[in-house]
Parts: C-alpha cells; sequence; structure tokens
C-alpha cells in the first residue's frame, strides 16, 4: 500500500530523502495522444488542449505514473517564432528545413521577443498545465518544459548551417538568442503560474555529443542561469533535460544549479552508472535512465523489468532518483510497457524502514 | 606536371586548410594544385582524406565537436568540387559505394551529412538521397547503383521502426548487400532484431566499419 501519491513521493525524491520507494515517471508525453482520441497531429497541434488534458489524465489512470512532463514536442517554440512545422498524423511533428524561417545571416534579426501567453503554441501548453494541475496537481508532480534557445534556433535556421553560424557569424545568433531567451524566460515562468511544480529545460548541446564546454557556456550559459534562477523564484523546482551523450554535468551545476538532471547517458566525467551515482548523486538528482529504443520499446516485459531492477540497485540508494525513460518515452511503443517500469518501481524501489 | 615537392606542399596546404577550416584556402590551394598540373587523385586522397583523418581524430578525442567538423567538411568541398573533375580514377575505381539517407519521416541528417563528408574524403562514392526518404527509394538507388552498403539512419523510434521493413525489402532484392544503421535510438540489440549487418556510434566509425563489410564482401566474390 503507497505512503504517499506521486507529487509527495517525487518531492521526496528531489530533496534527496528516501520516501515510500522510488518515484516512477516514464516521460509519457506524446504517447499519450493514444488516450485521448485524437491523431498525434491533431493532439500536438494545440487546436484542442481539453484532448491534450485529457490524454495526459487518462495515461495516469491507466499507467499509474507519479507525474507528468509537458513535453508536446520539439517544436512548438520554434512554431510559434514563424517556422513552417509539419503535424503528421502518426508521428512527431518536426519543422520544414526545406523552408527554414532563417536563410540568411539577416534574418536573424527577424526574431524578437514574443508574449507566450498570446502566441498560439506555447499558449496551448500553458492552458494543457493549467488544466492538468487543476484536476491532479495536489497528487501528482508536474513538470513544464521549454526547449532552449540553442535547439530552437537551430529549427529555424536548420542546425547544420546553425553550428557553422556559431563559429562564422556568432555576433548575428547572440542578439537573436537574447531575444529568444526572453521569450523562453516569460515561458518558463508563465508554465509555473500555470501550475507546474517544476519546470524542465532542454540544454540538449550541452554535451559531448554537439558542442564543447566553451562554446555551449558562450552561447547558452548566462541565458541557462537567468531562466532556472527565475524558475526557483517562482518557487518551484529546476530540471534539466538532455539526452546527449556526455553530458556536461560540471556546467549544468556551475550555471543551472538544478534539482534534477533527465538524462540518457553518464556524465563526462565518469565512466559507467556507479561512478556517476558516485560523483553526482546527492548533487544533482537522476531522472532516468531506460533505453527508450531499445528497453521501452523493443523490451520484452522480463528485459524491462531487469533493467528497472539494476538502474534501482545502482541509483535508489539515499533518494535523488526518479525512475524514468532517458527519453521522451517512444510515442509508437506498447503503452503498457510504461506500466512495467511503474510495476517495477513498486516491485523493487520500496525504500525499507 | 608538378614536381613531387610541389606536390608535397599542396598536400601539406590542403591538409591544413581541411583541418583548420579555411575554406577560402582550401579552395585556392585546390586551384592551384590544378593549375600546376599536380595529380587530382593524389593531392585529394592525401591532402583532403589525410586532413579529414586528423579531423575525426580530433572529433574522437573531443577536441573538435559538431560545429568545427562541419566546417572542415565545408572545406573539404570547396577544395573536392575544383579538383573532381581532374580526378582520373585510379585501377580499380574508388574504394566503394554506398547508399546513404535518413529514414521515412524524419529529417534529423546532421550526422548523415558529416558521414557523406568523410566517405567521400575517403575515396567512396557516395549515394546520398538525402533525408525522409521513401523505403522504395534505397531499395531502387542500391540496385541501380550495384552499392556495396546501404547506410540508414535514423533519429527517433518512430522512423526507426521503418528500418524493421525496409533491410527484407532491400535483402530480397539483393542478399550480398551489407547494411548499416545508426542514430540515437540505434543499438546492437537493434542491429539483431532488425537483421542489419553493423551499426556505428559515429562516422569515423562508420567508415571503420564499412571497410570491414567491403573487405567481406570483396573475399566473398574472390571465392
Amino acid at each position: 500500500m503507497d505512503e504517499m501519491n506521486g507529487l509527495e513521493r517525487v518531492a521526496t525524491a528531489l530533496q534527496f530523502k528516501e520516501g515510500d520507494r522510488v518515484p516512477a515517471a516514464p516521460l509519457v508525453c506524446g504517447a499519450s495522444h493514444r488516450v485521448a482520441g485524437v491523431t498525434y497531429g491533431e493532439w500536438s497541434s494545440g487546436e484542442d488542449v481539453q484532448a491534450m488534458v485529457r490524454g495526459h489524465l487518462d495515461a495516469l489512470k491507466l499507467l499509474g505514473h507519479d507525474g507528468v512532463v509537458a513535453l508536446v514536442d520539439l517544436s512548438v517554440e520554434a512554431a510559434d517564432f514563424g517556422q513552417e512545422v509539419f503535424f503528421p498524423e502518426m508521428n512527431t511533428a518536426y519543422p520544414n528545413y526545406d523552408n527554414p524561417y532563417i536563410k540568411t545571416i539577416a534574418d536573424y534579426k527577424k526574431i524578437q521577443r514574443l508574449n507566450p501567453r498570446k502566441s498560439k503554441r506555447m499558449k496551448s501548453v500553458i492552458d494543457m498545465i493549467a488544466g492538468i494541475a487543476k484536476e491532479v496537481g495536489k497528487t501528482h508532480a508536474i513538470v513544464g518544459f521549454v526547449y532552449g534557445s540553442l535547439g530552437v534556433m537551430s529549427m529555424m535556421r536548420g542546425p547544420e548551417q546553425f553550428f557553422m553560424d556559431l563559429i562564422e557569424n556568432p555576433d548575428a545568433v547572440l542578439p537573436a538568442l537574447q531575444a529568444m531567451d526572453e521569450t523562453l524566460f516569460d515561458y518558463a515562468m508563465a508554465q509555473a503560474e500555470a501550475g507546474a511544480h517544476g519546470v524542465c529545460y532542454d540544454h540538449l548541446y550541452c554535451s559531448q555529443s554537439i558542442l564543447s564546454k566553451e562554446m555551449w557556456e558562450k552561447f547558452e550559459g548566462p541565458s541557462i542561469k537567468r531562466l532556472c534562477d527565475g524558475i526557483r523564484d517562482k518557487g518551484a523546482l529546476v530540471v534539466l533535460h538532455n539526452c546527449g551523450n556526455g553530458i556536461y554535468f560540471d556546467k549544468s551545476y556551475q550555471w543551472a544549479k538544478p534539482h534534477a538532471i533527465s538524462h540518457a547517458y553518464v556524465s563526462d566525467d565518469v565512466d559507467s552508472w556507479e561512478e556517476h551515482k558516485a560523483k553526482w548523486g546527492d548533487k544533482i538528482a537522476t531522472i532516468g535512465w531506460i533505453p527508450p529504443g531499445p528497453v521501452a520499446m523493443l523490451g520484452t516485459p522480463e528485459e524491462i523489468e531487469e533493467e528497472c531492477k539494476a538502474e534501482i540497485e545502482i541509483f535508489a540508494k539515499g533518494g535523488g532518483f526518479i525512475l524514468s525513460t532517458g527519453c521522451e518515452y517512444p510515442p509508437n511503443a506498447p503503452l503498457l510497457n510504461a506500466r512495467l517500469i511503474v510495476e517495477a518501481g513498486k516491485k523493487y524501489g520500496v525504500y525499507k524502514k | 606536371m608538378a614536381t613531387k615537392e610541389k606536390e608535397q606542399e599542396l598536400i601539406k596546404r590542403l591538409q591544413d586548410a581541411v583541418i583548420n577550416y579555411k575554406i577560402a584556402d582550401a579552395k585556392k590551394v585546390a586551384e592551384e594544385a590544378i593549375a600546376v598540373g599536380a595529380d587530382a587523385y593524389t593531392v585529394t586522397m592525401e591532402g583532403l582524406a589525410g586532413g579529414m583523418e586528423v579531423v575525426s581524430e580530433k572529433f574522437d578525442s573531443h577536441e573538435y565537436f559538431v560545429p568545427e567538423t562541419l566546417l572542415c567538411a565545408k572545406a573539404l568541398y570547396a577544395a573536392l568540387d575544383v579538383l573532381k573533375p581532374h580526378i582520373k580514377l585510379q585501377a580499380g575505381g574508388s574504394r566503394g559505394q554506398v547508399v546513404l539517407g535518413v529514414m521515412q519521416g524524419d529529417v534529423h541528417d546532421l550526422g548523415k551529412n558529416i558521414i557523406k563528408a568523410i566517405f567521400e574524403a575517403s575515396g567512396w562514392t557516395v549515394h546520398d538521397l538525402g533525408r525522409d526518404v521513401p523505403l522504395q527509394r534505397f531499395v531502387e538507388e542500391q540496385l541501380k547503383t550495384d552499392s556495396d552498403i546501404v547506410m540508414l539512419s535514423a533519429m527517433m523510434t518512430t522512423s526507426m521502426v521503418g528500418i524493421k521493413k525496409l533491410i527484407p525489402m532491400i535483402k530480397e532484392k539483393n542478399p550480398k548487400v551489407k547494411i548499416m544503421i545508426g542514430g540515437a535510438p540505434i543499438t546492437e540489440k537493434t542491429v539483431e532484431e532488425y537483421g542489419a549487418d553493423t551499426t556505428a556510434d559515429n562516422a569515423p566509425n562508420a567508415l571503420k566499419e564499412a571497410m570491414k563489410m567491403l573487405e567481406t564482401l570483396r573475399k566473398g566474390r574472390a571465392a
């Protein structure tokens, strides 16, 4: 019998304390459209906020996880800044890279601060959070989601050209990032005000997979600090997400001081999960790290249970761990595999008093 | 005809231009190489491929990251565009042929483009189908070009599932062709489950894997 509700369980874990058991919150985001009675495209377009809320609430009932992450997809912010986005019926929305909003260096000047509360898709996310908070805000953890400015800008320029611009045209990129950062700051604050207990900022490029530490700091360090300080000032928790390889935990800690990072791989300064727990386990809580493709999607029930058990054995002690997928729960994976993750948390994650 | 010393000097300058992503320099040195009658194939392989080999090492050791590597590739192409029309294929032709593309429904082509640059610099013929490629296009292109290897990239689980369907389609038409798959959700388990031949987690490793597969294929043909 559970002694805590999901919100209490998650809050306890993020304070590096042991609750009744390890919280389980696979990142069931886009997958929730499947219980909302709408197509993926309809769900993510933001046209029907009630359906988005219903999807999450019904997914909570079906799967029993402890918290909701309000990620719709990574194109939300870019779309509101003017990027053309496709909404396939059965696939994640994505930008039309044949028609980038920023076609030339001069186009960076087109990026101006927006009011997210008066935008289309960002507003739908704010409203979705408010709708979920109204229903389950006292019993489940609700975490908002903001895609970082480097990521959003890369969607509007095309990643390849954008990365080259960081070296060749930094003076054009930086003012555009600043305008975007101001918008994302307002967006994060609006999510917290709508009832999110925490806000997750995706700093994907803060990893060995993409940028050097120095370059990441130059373009995203100061802005992530301001945004995360703002989230804390609102009384909400700071969460980061990064599914890149070799995440810069030291730089994340220096600039963002996050309560937790949702991640799929270990920090760049360690070689194993055991080392990661020893080095970072009492400073930054881990949300992860079940591999979405090979385990959550393709794994047998036995493999899923085995993976969860192994992760709990390494990470549960002392709290600071939420059992989850290392990246979004695959929108096309069997939904009941997410329930297996939750059940494995209940089976193996109980803290002995 | 350039002297051996001049050719070596040009090769060194081409390597430096690629490694230090000096795009204008790369083009200029390539033009000079043609003007003085240097062998285009030699300067391409030793200058551009040699330079890209150093870039791969820097990428592997985390000295270079994606932006630096992309600019190196840009410098490489600036020179290659000049040199390519002057290259007389050596005995045996190109090193090997690959069909390369990003799966249907997926527009993440960054990794694919870096792979393309490294393969081309190493003397491979790359048939790049781009991103969001319909499954049948891979089958048709492999048959048309008789490529040794098909390389499939997927960055999302929603596009990854197409690989499971595509591999039997390709193997049905040509059972001998080798298939490499890559991208964020791909692991050894996916390789096994989907019936691919191998995977690689970055471009230099993809090249090493391709070389191994090509060797196996050629041994098989010789036997």
